[in-house]
């Protein structure tokens, strides 16, 4: 698979990687240094005293870290899905697969519970069940992939779960507010054991993604390539799904569907890297960190004081690159 | 592609009028309040007897008549853009019309919100000129697949959309309680106002699309082709695109976005009597109509006097469907 | 067109007779003629039914959002339980509202205003800005309503004994409220939104003598009325006095209840963090819920 423009890993990698970290970084200090409190701010990073310190550590750390791991997360996933599908398109949000998981905790909270279940399996459940709906109705499962079958089914899968999100709201007002958030991403009251749930997701989904690297590599060869190279095409489409919709999953759990992400990612790390996974997987995960940071950051300052959910930042930011992407790229069908 | 024989079309298109009837009927007498036929009869025809004068005069047949206009003008635009894309899974929501014309509509609201409704259909039809200009543009100064015409159609509805989440998120919760209502596609509180404010645009509109069938067809052959046989491919589909620009965003001014519509009747009538457009059109339309009417009676019957908006009840029958589609057509579609 | 015919009339027997005809009513949305004896009334927002029950009206239909104990004792006690549900507060069944052939529509400016001239198609309606404005507003709106429903001097004298409660609570209240600042917000389990001073709960905690912590920063002016706040942001506002509405159990501030951040609040460390009825503080807004407001006021400063 080649890269979109440019040669693959026409930028020096130790050059890249020193970028990348550069980005990180100041997205960082962006997200630390923006906030509620008018009073906290940049030079309080370096010597935070009694009230920094508590503003900082318990309210804006978690939630930058948040925004990293979501940004980890969702690149990963955009990752795999584009790697399994060979569709440079592919997304949580465009495959439905965020919809999904925002169906899945409506009926979490409207059903009622018999069991009690943390809201994170259903999410999971609702996510998992649009990733294999979606691949299904792609041909995934038997033979070929169609790929504009699969943009297609992922548009009727998501359109399919909004509206049953809002149609649950339509028939309890209360539940609207509730339900609302989980229409769009929002990460403003996010604290350490949310964090938390987002990296207990990060972590294996990062690792299984490396250790599938190989077979995402051989996956672009075509199937046929594949299967003789002794990677089953069927087997890394499950594991895909499964990795892919456990991080998506996850990341709605926490902080409502972002979409974008997941997209806009890969693609900036293939364009600046090639499309070696072993190279792209760490490469993602740390783009997406600094892209979230810098939409967090964004997300706080655009329409002061009023925050603009992180959800919308990151689509207000990538329609138009993703726009751009789908007119100009050579690489889609 | 199945050639229907005259017979076959005129028997369908009797059948459906014939069901469009029923549903109009079923339309009127389907609501939050049960009325006795003779009730309806007697109000429709001012007749002596009990009459429920609003109810039947005023809310339900206006909106039965618009869900009418609207759902066969979407259907009409999902046929004209499946012929333009020669993409038979395509229709003018996927292509990011109807998110154009939902952005133009929502600035309205947030900007001027006492502008007369008879304006609506004018900033619709704006928005969703935008949104189709730019697919147009990339049509004809790029040359791409049509599947990648869809993609990028997809991209532009994104990015409206995105727009319309950020003022939605962003502006006072109670003021776009009015706004969010229309775009979940509902007919709720419409009337003979709206009606009138868009059906001769929509009847006028359908009537030169008719007009059109012979040029979709050579369309769908290919540009090549088309050439050949004396088309001036490129002045078509721009007049052929505005149409269907403008019978999408007109009926999203007034109903907002009716999710599915534009691709189901279209695909549905092919099934039925095949691709020629002579007969594919008509056919569109009359089940185009049909499915909002439905829409729209079942959201106001089911749960009364809660109102669920038809468009969401479009989209949860419609996806399926969709899907239904997805996985029964040909393995691949005509590119 | 009758409307305007009507309209025409009135302003006619207006120039000849002064003062005006009582059936003509100006409101948010123009003017409407409305007949005079008004027996079934229809209702498309809380603060209605309060303005309603102050005189002694049941109306026939309300928009309840389909949950009948929305409409609290205090009013039921007054207009009974006859009512039937027009549905939600957003989209009310125009159906139903015309089955039950009302003499007069109140209706909310900023939901119901794109389905006015659909509204009068029904019924003479009035459109009143309940959701936006703030308590001196109401105030003025039962005054419209009292004239509509051709009730105005019983409601004249409402308000005036409505505005004597008041001045004794105001009195009550003032010298115990000198030189605080308290803030009432809502919550449900995602989040918190203050009601800003030019809210109707804003207005009536500043007519109370409270001071509000949340000045518009830089010479803003204060636009929105209701301000998604976040943990930060409250402890920058750091009101003397925190009244919270919760929608939810366990609601947003619940879950911040621990934190050194929340914890720190002027208000929490001394103990003055109070919860009351969310539904009655926020949705019913009118002068038996200011009343009601008002009380629960005096139960918090006893305290």
């Amino acid at each position: 698979m080649t890269a979109l423009r440019g040669q693959p890993g026409s930028v020096p990698l130790k050059i890249s990687i020193v970028c990348l970290t550069l980005a990180i970084a100041c997205g960082t200090l962006f997200s630390l240094a923006t906030g509620g409190r008018t009073d906290v701010g940049l030079a309080d990073i370096f010597r935070p005293d009694g009230l920094a310190r508590t503003v900082l550590f318990d309210i804006r750390m978690p939630r930058t870290c948040a925004a990293a791991l979501l940004g980890v997360n969702l690149g990963m996933a955009g990752l795999v899905l584009q790697a399994i599908t060979r569709n440079p398109l592919a997304s949580p949000a465009i495959l439905g697969i965020n919809q999904g998981a925002a169906l899945g905790l409506t009926l979490g909270v409207v059903l009622p519970n018999t069991i009690d279940l943390p809201l994170d399996f259903y999410a999971l459940t609702g996510a998992l069940t649009a990733g294999v709906v979606t691949f299904a109705i792609s041909g995934g499962f038997g033979g070929k992939i169609d790929s504009l079958r699969l943009v297609l089914g992922g548009v009727a899968v998501g359109a399919f779960s909004y509206a049953m999100v809002r149609f649950t709201y339509t028939l309890d007002d209360d539940i609207a507010r509730s339900v609302i958030r989980w229409t769009v991403g929002d990460i403003t009251d996010i604290r350490w054991s949310e964090t938390k749930r987002l990296a207990v997701w990060a972590v294996p989904g990062f690792l299984a993604s490396l250790v599938m690297a190989q077979r995402f590599n051989l996956m672009a060869l075509g199937q046929a390539s594949a299967r003789g190279l002794g990677a089953d095409p069927r087997i890394t489409l499950l594991l895909g799904t499964v990795v892919a919709a456990a991080l998506a999953g996850a990341s709605v759990t926490v902080a409502g569907p972002i979409a974008f992400a997941g997209l806009i990612v890969p693609h900036l790390a293939k364009f600046l890297f090639g499309g070696d996974h072993r190279v792209l997987v760490p490469t993602t995960a740390l783009l997406g960190a600094a892209l979230m940071l810098v939409a967090d950051g964004l997300s706080k300052t655009l329409t002061a004081p009023i925050e603009a959910p992180i959800g919308v930042v990151a689509a207000l930011m990538g329609a138009p690159w993703f726009l751009w992407h789908t007119i100009f790229a050579r690489d889609v069908s | 592609m199945r050639h229907a024989s005259s017979t076959r079309l005129i028997w369908t298109l009797l059948g459906l009028t014939f069901a469009a009837i029923a549903v109009f009927l079923w339309s009127l007498a389907a609501g939050a309040v049960r009325i006795p036929i003779t009730t309806i009869i007697n109000t429709l025809f001012d007749l002596d007897g009990p009459k429920q004068g609003f109810i039947i005069n005023k809310s339900r047949l206006p909106r039965s008549l618009l869900a009418f206009c609207t759902g066969s003008s979407l259907a009409l635009s999902g046929a004209i853009v499946q012929a333009l894309l020669r993409n038979p899974l395509a229709s003018p929501k996927i292509i990011g019309i109807n998110s154009g014309a939902a952005l133009g509509v929502l600035l309205t609201f947030i900007f001027a919100p006492t502008l007369d409704l008879n304006w609506l259909p004018v900033v619709a039809a704006c928005g969703g000129i935008l949104a189709a200009a730019a697919i147009f543009s990339v049509a004809e100064f790029a040359p791409v697949s049509p599947a990648r015409l869809a993609l990028v159609g997809i991209a532009i509805g994104m990015a409206c959309d995105a727009a319309v989440d950020f003022i939605l998120a962003t502006s006072e919760l109670y003021e776009v309680s009015a706004p969010l209502v229309w775009m979940t596609g509902s007919l709720w509180s419409r009337g003979w106002a709206h009606l009138n404010a868009v059906w001769p645009l929509l009847v006028g509109l359908s009537a030169i699309t008719l007009l059109y069938s012979y040029r979709l067809d050579l369309i769908r052959l290919g540009t090549a082709q088309a050439t050949s046989l004396g088309l001036n491919v490129r002045r078509e589909r721009l007049a052929l695109l505005a149409l269907a620009t403008l019978l999408a965003a007109i009926s999203v001014s007034v109903v907002g976005v009716l999710g599915f519509v534009g691709l189901m009747a279209p695909h549905i009538a092919r099934q039925m009597v095949g691709g020629t457009h002579r007969g594919l059109l008509p056919v569109a339309m009359l089940v185009g109509a049909i499915l909002a009417m439905v829409a729209d009676a079942a959201g106001r019957a089911l749960f009364a006097p809660l109102e669920v908006s038809a468009g969401i009840l479009t989209a949860m029958f419609g996806a399926p469907f969709f899907v239904f589609l997805l996985l029964s057509s040909f393995p691949s579609p005509i590119q | 067109m009758k409307r305007n015919i009507f309209a025409v009339f009135g302003l006619c027997a207006a120039l000849a007779t002064t003062p005006l005809s009582a059936g003509e009513i100006t409101h948010e949305a123009g003017t409407t003629d409305v007949p005079d004896n008004v027996k079934r009334i229809v209702v498309l927002e809380f603060s209605f039914i309060d303005a309603l029950a102050s005189v002694g009206v049941a109306p026939v239909g309300i928009a309840d959002d389909n949950k009948r104990d929305r409409v609290i004792p205090a009013y039921t006690d007054i207009i009974g339980d006859e009512w039937v549900s027009v549905g939600t507060r957003k989209t009310p069944s125009l159906e139903v509202i015309a089955s039950l052939a009302p003499d007069l529509i109140i209706a909310d400016k900023t939901r119901h205003s794109a389905a006015y001239d659909t509204l009068s198609e029904i019924a003479p309606t009035i459109v009143l800005d309940s959701l936006g404005g703030d308590y001196h507003d109401s105030v003025a709106q039962m005054a419209v309503i009292g004239e509509a429903i051709g009730k105005k001097d019983e409601m004249d004298a409402r308000i005036a004994q409505h505005k004597a409660t008041m001045d004794a609570y105001v009195t009550q209240i003032t010298p115990l409220s000198e030189g605080l600042s308290a803030q009432f917000g809502v919550t449900n389990a995602t989040g918190l939104w203050l009601h800003a001073p030019v809210s109707y709960n804003g207005s009536l905690l500043e007519m109370f003598g409270f001071g509000s912590a949340m000045k518009p920063a830089e010479g803003d002016v204060y636009e929105k009325v209701y301000v998604p706040t976040t943990l930060e942001q409250l402890s920058e506002v750091n009101p003397d006095i925190l009244i919270f509405g919760a929608y939810a159990n366990p609601s947003q501030v619940d879950s911040w209840k621990g934190e050194t951040l929340f914890e720190d609040l002027t208000a929490v460390k001394s103990e003055k963090v109070y919860n009351v009825t969310a539904h009655n503080w926020s949705r019913l807004r009118g002068m038996l819920a200011a009343e009601k407001t008002a009380a629960d006021i005096v139960e918090i400063m006893k305290k």
